[in-house]
């Protein structure tokens, strides 16, 4: 599969590239080597040098600090452990009375604040917003995800994260690394 | 050989080529092919017709003096719109409406996408307007749908948006209110004050009312159809400007022609140009009604397999059916159009093997002319359908383009082997090729049997009429097992569009939108009022039309008028165009011959169980086709001769591969058979511009018109 260069994906990413190419981009099968050139990407975004693991969202990345899997912030707030809900560790900011809920949502559309609360999630840091949840009154913080790194270097990357010691982690399922990803339909 | 001079030219650029036939009076073809050159599109034309003079053996001034007729059918105009380099706008509309132009039509969005794009939302994007929002301006008025005013016009906010639009620079000012198309006096106001005020202030910009371009109902078709003729033709008309200087500066002594959208003839100097957007398409069509009514075939299904798309159309008995609201570069318009459909599926297409799944999938990208399929060796390294062709020995290396080409088999085969094979796991790269092919020709197979179907159509009662330069390559395939009653093509497939627009009339449609509902039970007197209602706007576009044929330079008695209406069930949304039995409908009488001709066409398309007579009947649009007839190409009709071709028509033989091996196959040279001719396969017929390939078990045969017939073994 044709691939693009690291500059390309890097636009992909700030949105500058135009909407014809944006849209053929999304419209073609992915290229085999997009995770790591956008990997690459966002490792030229950030003013640290840790590596990143996996983007988590626009300022939000997994990154190996000193042999520990963490989830820092792009301005280089450490959240805490990857296994743990960086949410925790946020800045929150709840919007459930009519008034702070009409600053986001225009007249009609405000949503009733005993059904639902907005609440945003701010690094304590450098005060980025980065995620909003919308939720009812009491309901737990949500935990988005909590990806199997492992497996996911391992299996469709065919290339085993090394752990502090400089080893290879052991696959959580067991199985072997792959040179090749499997097919996503089996 | 002794040639009788021609006498129509017929030029049809495509996206990628501009092809050239000459056609004399015994109806004769030359065919010239060159580069689409949209820069310029004159430059292509001339190299494209000088082409065609050399096959013939005669000069370019020669060809130009000569001939009665030079159509031109191009794509500048569709290339400004689609490429965004129009004209900047300024648009006043009714206020409240400002937004229009934003908001467009949820199908915009998705409209041209391929079936997976469809599905994926986050693909789906408005177009570019074509009108920049801080250059619509809102006026206060308001006409209602019966055409009665209900607000007056606020004629100071006309001249203060006037104003702003003259500083702001815009080089057109188009105007689309609310009803206009029931009562145009307030735009007719809107363009006195806005005359006034351009002249006042020395400007030279351009005025376009939505009345005046197409007065019909759906106010946001009318806007687009209004700004895209303000936004694309100016260039357009400049592109077709040139055609004729050069024309002119060989010898031509008329007007260029050019073709609308529904199939008529009219001088470039056309006043509303977007209705000749699209026409190279269209032009098969009416090629393949001509030649059926020739050879007494009028039942046929078209197919045109180009570089990037696989075009479809239906006639039945010798009628086309009409789009009311085709769209076009994105934009939903109010235009008639003769219905095709179209898949993305051509020879020029890129295939493709998803790294992960190992899915196979064709296009929608294509490689066009330039850099072209991988055996082209100008660079492209993704593999094509026309590079599997070519490894498969079907294509000629050193007769492609009558060997204007030369194909580099070598290149295709290690590009073909690296990108798809092995990514396939399949060790047999000639397999591997020819499933794609399969893959293909299922595509287009699958295509025409779901718009059979759709339209409940047996294939039994039609034939199937291929052509365009890579629809005889692939024809064996995709029309096998469908169960149409001919399979047909021509030794001009490749140029089958630029000869259809050749056979076209002068023609132009006007219509105007109406709400006439026709009670079925209703009583004589108001049954009566209904007919002559109909009847004086029959009369007025009569008029209307028989002034701009005389403009055009028809004489009176050459010039007929057909009137037609569109009419549905009332209630229903959908309209179907019917042409009227009767000149006039004078009287209830009358009234009751054209609902009868319209439940009859109703049923015919849609079938007896969906006919909804209880609600009445309502007449929407009325309309009259005016037409002038044209010297056309004839096909000749010769003796059928023997079943064996002359040998020298023989060209030696070649290993091709069909169904997993090679056979031996002998190849013939397409120009030299003759009538009566019978070829078994496996076969190459070769063309310079086409390759028509016959499977082993299956057979072509020549009829006394020339025309190829495909038989499945």
């Amino acid at each position: 599969m044709k691939g693009y260069d690291r500059k390309t994906i890097g636009d992909l990413l700030e949105g500058a590239l135009p909407w014809q190419q944006t849209k053929q981009i999304m419209s073609s099968y992915k290229d085999d080597d997009r995770f790591l050139k956008a990997l690459a990407a966002h490792q030229m975004r950030v003013p640290w040098k840790a590596r990143i693991l996996l983007p988590l969202g626009e300022n939000l990345y997994i990154v190996l600090k000193e042999g520990q899997r963490v989830v820092r912030c792009s301005c280089g707030f450490v959240f805490g452990d990857a296994s743990r809900n960086w949410k925790l560790g946020a800045v929150v900011l709840v919007r459930k009375t009519r008034q702070e809920l009409e600053e986001i949502y225009p007249h009609a559309d405000v949503c009733d604040g005993n059904w639902m609360e907005l609440r945003e999630f701010i690094c304590p840091s450098c005060a980025t917003l980065l995620e909003v949840e919308a939720c009812a009154p009491g309901y737990p913080i949500v935990e988005d995800f909590r990806p199997d790194l492992d497996a996911f270097y391992s299996e469709w990357l065919g290339a085993p994260l090394e752990d502090a010691s400089g080893e290879a982690s052991p696959n959580e399922h067991g199985g072997s690394s792959l040179s090749q990803p499997p097919d996503r339909n089996t | 050989m002794t040639r009788s001079r021609p006498v129509v030219a017929g030029i049809d650029a495509g996206g990628t080529m501009t092809d050239t036939i000459l056609v004399d009076q015994s109806g004769e073809f030359t065919v010239g092919k060159a580069a689409t050159t949209p820069q310029c599109e004159a430059l292509g034309f001339l190299e494209s017709a000088e082409e065609a003079c050399h096959y013939r053996g005669i000069g370019l001034e020669t060809m130009f003096r000569n001939v009665d007729v030079v159509l031109y059918s191009g794509t500048g105009m569709l290339n400004v719109l689609l490429s965004r380099t129009g004209r900047r706008l300024g648009l006043i509309t009714t206020r409240g409406m400002e937004d229009m132009v934003l908001m467009g039509r949820g199908l915009q969005a998705w409209s041209g996408y391929s079936y997976s794009d469809r599905l994926h939302a986050v693909t789906h994007c408005h177009p570019e307007p074509l009108v920049s929002r801080l250059d619509t301006f809102g006026v206060t008025e308001r006409i209602d749908h019966f055409g009665d005013v209900i607000i007056e016009l606020y004629e100071h906010e006309v001249r203060d948006a006037v104003i702003t639009l003259i500083d702001r620079r815009v080089e057109a000012i188009c105007v689309c209110l609310l009803f206009a198309h029931v009562n145009p006096t307030h735009e007719r106001r809107i363009a006195e004050i806005a005359r006034a005020e351009l002249k006042a202030h020395g400007s030279e910009t351009d005025l376009y009312l939505s009345h005046d371009v197409r007065p019909v109902v759906r106010e946001q078709s009318r806007l687009n159809s209004v700004l895209i003729e303000a936004y694309a033709t100016g260039r357009g008309r400049q592109q077709l400007a040139s055609i004729q200087d050069t024309a002119a500066r060989h010898g031509f002594r008329h007007t260029v022609q050019t073709l609308q959208s529904f199939g008529g003839l009219t001088s470039i100097a056309h006043p509303h140009l977007h209705e000749t957007m699209v026409s190279g398409p269209i032009g098969g069509i009416l090629g393949a009604q001509y030649v059926g009514r020739l050879i007494g075939t009028d039942s046929l299904v078209v197919s045109d397999l180009g570089g990037t798309s696989f075009d479809m159309g239906i006639i039945t008995r010798g009628q086309v059916r009409i789009e009311h609201e085709p769209v076009m570069g994105r934009f939903k318009l109010n235009l008639p159009m003769i219905a095709m459909d179209t898949i993305g599926a051509g020879a020029g297409m890129h295939l493709k093997v998803d790294p992960v799944t190992g899915k196979v999938s064709l296009g929608p990208d294509s490689a066009g002319s330039e850099p072209g399929p991988v055996c082209f060796d100008k660079g492209n390294l993704q593999p094509t359908v026309c590079d599997c062709d070519a490894i498969l020995g079907r294509l000629n290396p050193e007769y492609f383009l009558g060997g204007k080409v030369r194909l580099n088999v070598e290149l295709a085969h290690e590009a073909f082997r690296k990108r798809c094979a092995e990514p396939l796991g399949i060790d047999n790269v000639h397999d591997a090729a020819e499933g794609m092919l399969t893959m293909l020709e299922s595509e287009a197979s699958t295509a025409l049997r779901r718009i059979l179907s759709a339209q409940g159509i047996h294939p039994s009662e039609y034939a199937l009429l291929s052509y365009g330069g890579s629809g005889p390559l692939h024809l064996g395939g995709y029309s096998r097992d469908i169960g149409f009653s001919d399979i047909l093509t021509f030794k001009f497939a490749a140029a089958f569009s630029a000869f259809g627009c050749t056979t076209a009339d002068y023609q132009k449609r006007f219509s105007r939108s109406v709400r006439l509902d026709v009670p079925l039970a209703g009583d004589e007197e108001e049954m009566s009022h209904v007919a002559r209602r109909i009847d004086i706007v029959w009369n007025d576009l009569r008029r209307q039309a028989g002034n701009q044929m005389k403009a055009d330079g028809h004489s009176a008695n050459n010039v007929h008028c057909k009137p037609f209406l569109l009419m549905r069930f009332t209630g229903q949304l959908e309209d179907v165009e019917i042409a009227s039995p009767i000149e006039l409908v004078a009287d209830s009488k009358g009234l009751e011959t054209v609902v009868a001709t319209f439940v009859d066409t109703y049923r015919k398309i849609n079938r007896c169980v969906s006919t909804y007579g209880q609600a009445g009947v309502t007449i929407v649009e009325l309309g009259v086709a005016a037409s002038a007839a044209k010297i056309k190409p004839k096909l000749v009709r010769k003796q059928l001769g023997s079943p064996s071709p002359c040998q020298n028509t023989h060209k030696g033989q070649r290993e091709v591969y069909f169904g997993g091996s090679w056979h031996s196959t002998d190849l013939w040279e397409m120009d030299g058979l003759q009538p009566g001719n019978e070829i078994g396969g496996p076969a190459v017929i070769e063309h310079p511009a086409t390759t028509l390939v016959v499977h082993p078990g299956d057979q072509v045969f020549v009829d006394e018109w020339s025309i190829l017939h495909y038989r499945h073994g």
